[in-house]
């Protein structure tokens, strides 16, 4: 095989790969998004991740239906979420301590539910769209025919909440909340029911995020499958500045450079897969830098998520 | 103006309230009308604040009652307050720093539509006043871009927006720079001829001349006079706040021997917009400081007073030029903060103590050079509590947090720290800012004490009346240039003024 050839090889699946690959992280960085936007740091992330893909695989597999595997899967991470919730909210505790709490409680849980799984695999996932004429279309073809419901919602998502929060009234309030709970309150907002709504959204679309890479990636289930996605979206959050449109290049950067190492690898690149799997890490830190190189402030992050910090724990 | 049959809206009768031992309001009856103006005079602590808050819900009074065109109602939080349509607009602002003005007025607004589409900007100026109280802030632009007067505005829009008969304002010149202010006493006249009724707590007693139609003067809890503006003289009225016939108005004492103990020469720096104060720049500064001499640093606003304050202090790099205490350089590269300065940043809680620790750990924070490995808490306590006597913080308690005192006692705590010792450079930015009448004139004697023991003073400030009585010499800073220096015997208002417009005549 000449160079040339190894080139196209890589680059010809690569935009379907980067999209299948970003989707799981799209649906958590965007949930986790929200719960900052409301002033809330969740750690738990990959917990919640982690209950999402088993809760999501096991009612696959038993039921059949990928629908509802993924729906339970986000309902998964909203009851794990809500521990959050209860924890700082209610109890006064410190975010940091919580979120790792419910990460690990999460990734125990999970390997334990899923002992029974291990080994199985997913026969009827999604259906992509069947069109064997569109796939004769070069870059677009395999993109139409590859694509699921899931990528797809993923995709809508992004700009539906970024509209939905930076020009709705709740949207509004919710981004008020975030910046200070004393003046939101003092307008009449019951900030802290903003900040559980908030938590629980971002545990939901974690689940989903869980059970699109269980359901609809790998089509398996392996303990700790989701190998840190959950904090890299937490970090991702931060490079795409709280702003959920910018959330999607920002996750396909990610997944596209994940998605390059692996197919570089396939093509026997004469690089260690180690190195190679470092290549998306690099890329968020590059684009962080150069973000905040530009940006020179705190680059939009919500007021009250200060006091996660400065607050002695 | 003020006839006996004038409808009142709000009536205060009998009100009292006591924090702990402290009794705030005793027994405090209060009248106020429609299409009027009244200035609620008096000292810090005498308990203006106290009362208002009581009226907007913020305090229970624990006797007394309040009527509202006659009839009585209970007020129990804000909220109740604002929907009997009594708004009031405090010294630490309700908006959101990052949100639009348009975002912060239609969060306050009941009546805001609802829907993703709005244009926003479009409503706010069809349905808010603010394109008619202050048509030059654009509603897209970001609270926190805007200008301490500016944000004022925007508070005042939003207690309107929501019908507000009734506006009650906290002290709310004491952050406005001269000309700001006196664009506010020509709205706020505005507001009363429209029938608002306001009331301006204040201690400033150009404010009651400026816009009031009647003062109440508190001393002590109790309202001591009440009487048409044009009545009293500001004589009388300082008497019945400070309780005193002749305050003593200190006077500083000419420098000693002209030799120049601070030079500084050829000083230039910037600070970018990253820093907290916004980007400015000063270019070849040259000033000579005899020992003992206080110079005013006038100049409006954001014409590199704080960059010059920061530079002198060595917060902040010079990008050329030197400073000389004495004949040695004032700061070096490298070394440890010198003792002997003193420095009194703008914006006390942010620049000037740690919020959050408490008054005996700011005290002490100067001498934390001297600190011993394992120190005394007992000796940085008496330490603490003898300053706080001294300064007469209130309330008197070492173990309070820092973020817990009001402005002018969180002010008073710097001046505590700064001013105790025997400094040889004092910088003062804005030094009796949110003080009473009382507590200015305990510092301008601490100033001159320290004139008077040979230290220099570099004080920055925006009130020409003050800088003329009491400083020794004023150099104009404009756009970071020291555009003039004038000996304050010989100085004229005018050329002053015309320094700083950048030359221009003024208006």
């Amino acid at each position: 095989m000449s160079f040339g050839d190894t080139v196209i090889a890589v680059l010809n699946g690569l935009p379907v790969s980067a999209l299948r690959s970003a989707t799981p992280l799209l649906f958590v960085t965007l949930g986790e998004t929200l719960t900052q936007r409301v002033g809330i740091i969740n750690l738990g992330v990959e917990g919640q991740m982690l209950v999402g893909a088993i809760t999501g695989f096991a009612v696959t597999i038993t039921f059949g239906n990928p629908w509802m595997g993924l729906l339970l899967g986000g309902v998964a991470g909203l009851v794990l979420s809500s521990i959050h919730a209860f924890l700082c909210l209610a109890c006064g505790s410190s975010q940091i301590a919580s979120g790792i709490g419910v990460w690990i409680l999460g990734s125990g849980l999970s390997a334990f539910f899923g002992r029974a799984f291990v080994g199985e695999k997913i026969e009827q996932g999604f259906r992509t769209l069947d069109l064997p004429r569109l796939a004769l279309v070069p870059v677009l073809g395999p993109l139409i025919t590859e694509m699921t419901p899931v990528i797809g919602i993923a995709i809508i998502l992004s700009p539906l909440l970024g509209l939905w929060l930076y020009r709705s009234p709740t949207g509004l309030t919710w981004r008020a909340v975030g910046e200070s709970t004393t003046v939101s309150r003092a307008m009449g907002i019951n900030s802290l029911w903003i900040q559980c709504q908030g938590i629980m959204a971002g545990g939901f679309l974690s689940g989903i995020g869980g059970a699109a890479l269980s359901v609809d990636y790998t089509l398996t289930w392996a303990e700790g499958m989701t190998v840190g996605r959950g904090l890299v979206a937490v970090g991702l959050v931060i490079v795409a500045r709280w702003n959920p449109y910018l959330v999607m290049p920002v996750a396909l950067l990610f997944g596209g450079s994940e998605a390059l190492a692996l197919r570089l690898q396939a093509a026997g690149a004469p690089i260690s897969p180690y190195l190679m799997g470092t290549l998306p890490y690099l890329v968020a830190l590059v684009v962080l830098v150069i973000n905040y190189g530009q940006v020179r402030q705190t680059g939009g992050m919500p007021e009250g998520l200060r006091s996660v910090f400065s607050h002695t724990v | 103006m003020r006839d006996p049959k004038r409808q009142s809206i709000v009536q205060l009768q009998g009100i009292s309230k006591r924090f702990g031992a402290l009794i705030a309001n005793d027994q405090v009856s209060l009248d106020i009308a429609p299409g009027e103006v009244l200035a609620l005079l008096g000292e810090n602590g005498a308990g203006k604040s106290t009362l208002m808050k009581i009226l907007y819900g913020f305090y229970q009074a624990d006797a007394g009652r309040i009527l509202i065109e006659g009839q009585p109602v209970t007020i129990d939080s804000p909220h109740t307050a604002m929907r009997l349509g009594i708004a009031m607009v405090f010294q630490q602002f309700s908006l959101i720093e990052n949100l639009t003005v348009a975002e912060n007025l239609m969060l306050a607004s009941a009546k805001a539509p609802r829907g993703v589409w709005v244009n926003r900007t479009h409503w706010v100026k069809s349905h808010s006043r603010l394109s008619e109280l202050a048509p030059s802030i654009q509603p897209t632009n970001l609270i926190r871009n805007l200008a301490v007067g500016e944000k004022q505005l925007v508070e005042l829009v939003k207690a309107l927006d929501a019908d507000a008969r009734v506006v009650i304002l906290d002290e709310p010149t004491s952050v406005l720079t001269p000309i700001e202010t006196q664009r506010f006493w020509m709205l706020i006249r505005q507001l009363a001829d429209q029938g608002h009724a306001v009331v301006f707590i204040t201690h400033k007693l150009e404010d009651v001349r400026a816009c009031a139609d009647c003062t109440a003067v508190m001393r002590k809890g109790r309202v001591v006079d009440m009487s048409p503006a044009r009545d009293r003289t500001a004589k009388e009225l300082v008497y019945m706040m400070v309780g005193r016939e002749n305050l003593a108005i200190v006077n500083p004492v000419p420098p000693s021997p002209a030799y120049p103990r601070l030079q500084i020469q050829n000083l230039s720096a910037d600070s970018d917009a990253s820093s907290r104060s916004s980007a400015s720049t000063i270019r070849n500064v040259n000033l000579a400081i005899a020992a003992g001499e206080i110079v005013g640093i006038a100049g409006v606003a954001g014409n590199g007073q704080q960059l010059f304050a920061d530079v002198l202090a060595g917060l902040l790099p010079s990008v050329q030029g030197t400073m000389l205490l004495d004949g040695t350089l004032l700061h070096r590269a490298g070394k440890s903060s010198r003792q002997d300065i003193a420095y009194i940043p703008e914006q006390p809680l942010q620049n000037g103590v740690a919020a959050e620790l408490d008054l005996v750990a700011n005290l002490w924070a100067k001498k934390i050079g001297k600190m011993a490995f394992f120190p005394l808490r007992a000796k940085q306590r008496t330490h603490a509590a003898r300053l706080i006597h001294a300064f007469d913080v209130q309330p008197p308690d070492p173990t309070l947090k820092a973020v817990n005192l009001s402005g002018g006692n969180l002010q008073k705590l710097v001046l505590a720290r700064e001013l105790s010792d025997s400094p040889s450079l004092i910088i003062a930015c804005y030094p009796t800012m949110g003080l009473d009448i009382a507590a200015t004139q305990f510092v301008y004697e601490k100033l001159f004490q320290h004139a008077q023991s040979r230290a220099c003073i570099v004080w920055i400030s925006e009130s020409l009346d003050d800088l003329l009585q009491y400083s020794h010499r004023i150099a104009v800073l404009f756009r970071g240039e020291v555009v003039g220096v004038v000996e304050t015997s010989t100085a004229n208002r005018h050329q002053l003024g015309q320094w700083m417009t950048g030359g221009r005549e003024v208006a």
